[in-house]
C-alpha cells in the first residue's frame, strides 16, 4: 500500500511534491491557451463543428489528453494532499486512498473515451 | 450520530481556522486548497458534460444553450476567479520551491491579488458584455 510517512511507510511523498509542480507548470501553460480558445472567442469553442475539427487532429488530442491526465492527477493529488494534513486512522486513510484511485481511473477512462471516439 | 459527528468536526475546523494566529501566507494556503478542492470537483463534471460529443450535434448544441445561458455564465466567472487566483498562486509555489522566491513571496502574494481581481474583472467584460 502506497500511503505516506505519518500513516507508517516510508514513502516521504517527495516524489508527488515534486510532480505536482510541474504538473501544475503545464497546466497553466495550457490553461492560457485553453481559456483564449474557449472564452475569450467563443466562436471558435463550443461550436459542434469547431470541436469536432479539433478533435479529429492528433495534435488536438494530444493537448486534450494531457488535460484530462494531468488535470485529474494534479486534482486528485492536491486533494490527498489535505486529507493527508489530518490525522486519520490508517484504515480510513487507506480505504480514501483507494477510493480515490478508483474514482481517478473512472473519470479518466470517460474523458480518454470522450477524446479518442473520434 | 454520523451527522453530530460532522458537525463537531466542522465547528472544530472553523475554531481551529480562526483562532489560529495567520502570517502572510496563511489566507493564500486556505485559499488554495479550497479553490483546489473546488476545481477538482470541477473537472470531474467538466468531463461528464463533454460526453454529450457522442450524442451527436443536435444534443451537443442543446447542451451548450444551457451552458450559454445567465446563470452558467455566472458560474463560468465564479469558476475562472477560482482558477485565477490557483494558477497566480501556483506560480507563486513554484517560484518560492524552485526559485529564490522565499525571499520575496509577500511581494508576489500581493501581486497575486492586484493581478487576481484585475483579471478576473477583465473576464466580466469577456465573458458577459462580449
Amino acid at each position: 500500500m502506497n500511503t505516506y510517512k505519518f500513516f507508517g511507510s516510508r514513502n516521504s511523498g517527495a516524489k508527488n511534491w515534486y510532480l505536482q509542480r510541474i504538473s501544475g507548470i503545464i497546466l497553466v501553460i495550457v490553461l492560457i491557451g485553453h481559456y483564449v480558445l474557449m472564452h475569450a472567442t467563443p466562436d471558435s469553442g463550443h461550436t459542434y463543428k469547431a470541436v469536432m475539427e479539433r478533435l479529429h487532429s492528433p495534435f488536438w488530442k494530444g493537448i486534450d489528453l494531457t488535460f484530462v491526465t494531468l488535470g485529474l492527477w494534479h486534482g486528485l493529488n492536491g486533494t490527498w494532499n489535505v486529507i493527508r494534513d489530518y490525522h486519520l486512522k490508517p484504515w480510513v486513510a487507506n480505504t480514501i486512498y483507494v477510493l480515490m484511485i478508483l474514482l481517478g481511473l473512472t473519470f479518466w477512462f470517460i474523458g480518454l473515451n470522450t477524446i479518442l471516439s473520434f | 450520530m454520523a451527522n453530530q459527528t460532522a458537525i463537531s468536526f466542522f465547528s472544530r475546523w472553523l475554531e481551529v481556522l480562526f483562532n489560529y494566529r495567520k502570517h502572510t501566507g496563511s489566507w493564500a494556503w486556505i485559499l488554495h486548497r479550497i479553490t483546489g478542492l473546488g476545481l477538482t470537483i470541477y473537472i470531474m463534471i467538466h468531463i461528464i458534460a463533454l460526453t454529450g460529443l457522442l450524442k451527436g450535434e443536435a444534443a451537443f448544441n442543446e447542451e451548450m444553450a444551457l451552458f450559454t445561458s445567465p446563470v452558467f455564465l455566472f458560474g463560468e466567472w465564479l469558476l475562472g476567479a477560482l482558477v485565477m487566483f490557483h494558477s497566480l498562486n501556483g506560480v507563486r509555489i513554484a517560484l518560492v520551491d524552485f526559485g529564490n522566491g522565499a525571499r520575496y513571496h509577500k511581494r508576489i502574494l500581493a501581486f497575486v491579488y492586484v493581478l487576481g481581481v484585475l483579471m478576473v474583472a477583465g473576464m466580466a467584460y469577456l465573458i458577459f458584455l462580449h
